[in-house]
């Protein structure tokens, strides 16, 4: 299957030098849960770490050749550099817990031979809720639809094991 | 483990056909057919091998793989189950989520950028 150029070698290679460098963080947002099933679309990728600046952070971005590009009083930190443009740093997630305590609702999921954080799915649906903006509301119904279905399939499966 | 021309026969009698049309409703040409029919073995060698060894017929270490048809059918009737649970869910939502759970979730995350590239949700 062709790589898609949206996702490819360098965004792998830069979440692998994340975990590498032992960074705390996980993904969140809608690419976390297009990653889980849901049906949706998203044009980032939002990573929520432990805490900024990370001198983890520092070492993974020169690995792969990219910069952290602190805040200013009219933007949030951001990261600079081929394939880690897609990445989006995120600092607060509305209507959750700390990142201490939203760890335990995450997953670790597969990224080639990486394993990745990931918020689970009813968190991110918590999340958009709590956050309430149009664009929330607008995929809530997909979100909470694809919950049901996943945990359907789960349950036929426990069902099989049994 | 060799194909049977006789049992190709008769469920092609059960169904009303002859192995001609057999061989060109499913697109598979006479030669490939008949090469096929001739073969002593018709898996491959190394695993009549492990079989000998496992002192076992080969089917006992083959599973059946589903058919996309018959993958989508199993999938369509899991929707209807759900959907039938959840009547307040979208059907297609419910579908679309199987679909994207038989991948995976680096091929999901790919599929929602590549979409996201020209739909306007975030």
């Amino acid at each position: 299957m062709a790589v898609s150029s949206k996702f490819g070698d360098r965004e792998l290679a830069f979440l692998r030098e994340l975990v590498r460098q032992k960074v705390e963080f996980m993904i969140v947002g809608l690419s976390a849960a297009a990653l889980q099933g849901a049906p949706v679309v998203t044009q980032d990728i939002d990573l929520w770490f432990r805490e900024l600046p990370d001198p983890g952070l520092e070492r993974a971005l020169r690995k792969v050749r990219g910069a952290y590009v602190p805040p200013t009083a009219s933007a949030p930190p951001m990261l600079a550099g081929k394939g880690i443009e897609l990445f989006d740093i995120v600092l607060r997630m509305d209507g959750l817990g700390e990142f201490e305590e939203e760890e335990k609702h995450a997953i670790k999921m597969p990224f080639g031979r990486t394993k990745v954080l990931v918020l689970g799915l009813e968190r991110i649906i918590a999340s958009k809720k709590a956050a309430g903006r149009e664009k929330d509301r607008i995929v809530l119904r997909v979100l909470t639809d694809a919950l049901k279905a996943i945990r359907e399939r789960e349950r036929s499966k426990r069902r099989q094991k049994a | 483990m060799k194909v049977s021309l006789h049992k190709v026969e008769l469920e092609c009698r059960r169904r009303d056909l002859n192995v001609g049309d057999l061989l060109r409703e499913a697109g598979v040409s006479r030669n490939a057919f008949y090469s096929l029919v001739r073969k002593d073995y018709v898996v491959p060698l190394s695993l009549v091998r492990i079989a000998e060894r496992l002192d076992i017929a080969v089917s006992d270490i083959l599973e059946e793989t589903e058919t996309p048809v018959a993958r989508m059918k199993a999938l369509a009737a899991e929707s209807e189950r759900i959907s039938k649970r959840h009547p307040g869910a979208d059907p297609d939502n419910i579908r679309h989520t199987l679909i994207l759970l038989s991948e995976r979730p680096i091929e999901r995350l790919r599929r929602a950028l590549r979409r996201g590239g020209v739909v306007e949700i975030r």
